[in-house]
């Protein structure tokens, strides 16, 4: 089928765009301000929180669990997530967009808005162990 | 209206149950792809579609005259030359689907298909990111297919003054009897819901 060639090739080249946790973060981080101080207990304190928007999805740790480097279950599916702690899978904070869209999607349905830039370098320097 | 035409019915009740829960289907399901709040909701609405579009294909080979693909699968030059016809001053009229509302319709059950699989695989997770944006790019090919399809349905409705989104509702047209299937085929339509409503609740249990 003609039509699919484009997304195949858009979806090869998405995934070729690699990164780092730290280099992610950086990226986050500057998008603040280079005078922005990255904290991984603000991070902590972040994904813990109960935003009280979601009856179901509560707070980032419903579904990753309280600790970022255990495997998580999806409160609405019960699928299985895997730990989101770089230490625990070498796959998470590699590919800036994949981060990029689900810091969207989770943030909008759990705190009610976008994260700010700030919150998401917290929230990577938190759960890869405060960088 | 000459003394033979009067109100007959073409669209047999699959046709037209299998459109709307389509529609639906698909329309909810477009709705929903990017919350994991309406994750299982998403997965059944996407479970719908494929229903109807599986069913649909049996249907088009054993279903009533205007249901089969046999009596509406044209090729290119077969649907360039109704809309070309539209344009002139005797546009071409068909009982049943037109040549070019028949591409939409293959394409559309052959997308219904395609997204539903990549999404089913995404959420099996199988295929990985690969999977997740091919799903994404088949369901945003499929509304543009839908787009055009509504178009098309639009310019129908206007040039030959026959309201088709009614017509898709009643299963009526008006047309020479000689023309009119003979039943409706209510039973394929309960099989047709059984087998969807099952689809969706395995996928989303
Ligand atoms: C409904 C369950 C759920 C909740 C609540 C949730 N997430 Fe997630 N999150 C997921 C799933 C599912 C994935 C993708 C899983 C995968 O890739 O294995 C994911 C992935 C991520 C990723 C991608 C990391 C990577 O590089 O792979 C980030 C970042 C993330 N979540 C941040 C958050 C934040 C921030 C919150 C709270 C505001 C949150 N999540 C709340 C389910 C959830
Ligand atoms: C044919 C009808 C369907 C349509 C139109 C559709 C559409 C969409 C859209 C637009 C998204 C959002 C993608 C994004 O923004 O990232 C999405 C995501 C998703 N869909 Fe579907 N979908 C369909 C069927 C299905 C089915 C049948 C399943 C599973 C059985 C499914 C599972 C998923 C999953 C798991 C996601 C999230 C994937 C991700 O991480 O982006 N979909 N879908």
């Amino acid at each position: 089928m003609k039509p699919l060639i484009p997304f195949v090739l858009v979806a090869a080249s998405a995934t070729a765009v690699a990164g780092t946790p730290v280099q992610i973060l950086d990226a986050y981080a500057n998008a603040v301000g280079a005078a922005y101080q990255v904290s991984a207990q603000r991070g902590a304190e972040f994904y813990a929180r109960k935003f009280g928007v979601s009856a179901k999805m509560d707070s980032c740790a419903t579904c990753h669990t309280g600790k970022p480097t255990q495997a998580g279950e999806h409160v609405i599916t019960g699928k299985p997530i895997k730990p989101l702690a770089p230490a625990a899978n070498a796959d998470r904070f590699s590919d800036p967009a994949k981060v990029e869209k689900w810091f969207k999607r989770n943030c909008t349905e759990v705190v009610g808005r976008e994260c700010s830039a700030g919150e998401k370098a917290d929230f990577i320097a938190f759960v890869s162990g405060g960088l | 209206m000459t003394a033979t035409e009067r109100n007959i019915l073409v669209w047999d009740l699959p046709v037209r149950l299998g459109h709307w829960l389509m529609a639906g289907g698909f329309a909810l399901a477009w709705l929903t792809g990017d919350s994991e709040e309406w994750r299982l909701v998403h997965v059944a609405a996407g479970g719908t579609v494929v229903g109807v579009a599986l069913f649909r294909l049996l249907w088009g080979l054993v279903g009533t005259r205007y249901a089969r693909f046999a009596d509406f699968v044209r090729g290119p030059h077969a649907a360039i030359a109704y809309l070309k016809s539209l344009l002139g001053p005797r546009p071409a009229h068909c009982v049943g689907h037109n040549p070019a509302g028949a591409w939409a319709i293959v394409l559309l059950l052959a997308l219904g298909l395609l997204t539903g699989a990549a999404g089913w695989l995404t959420y099996q997770e199988i295929g990985g990111e690969l999977f997740e944006e091919l799903h994404e790019g088949l369901a945003s090919t499929m509304l543009a297919v839908v787009v055009v399809h509504l178009v098309g349905v639009a310019v129908g409705s206007l040039v030959h003054r026959e309201n088709l989104p009614r017509t898709m509702i009643t299963g009526r047209k008006i047309g020479a009897t000689r023309d009119a299937i003979i039943g409706a085929r209510p039973l394929a339509a309960m099989v047709l819901l059984g087998w969807v409503g099952a689809l969706a609740w395995l996928l989303s249990r």
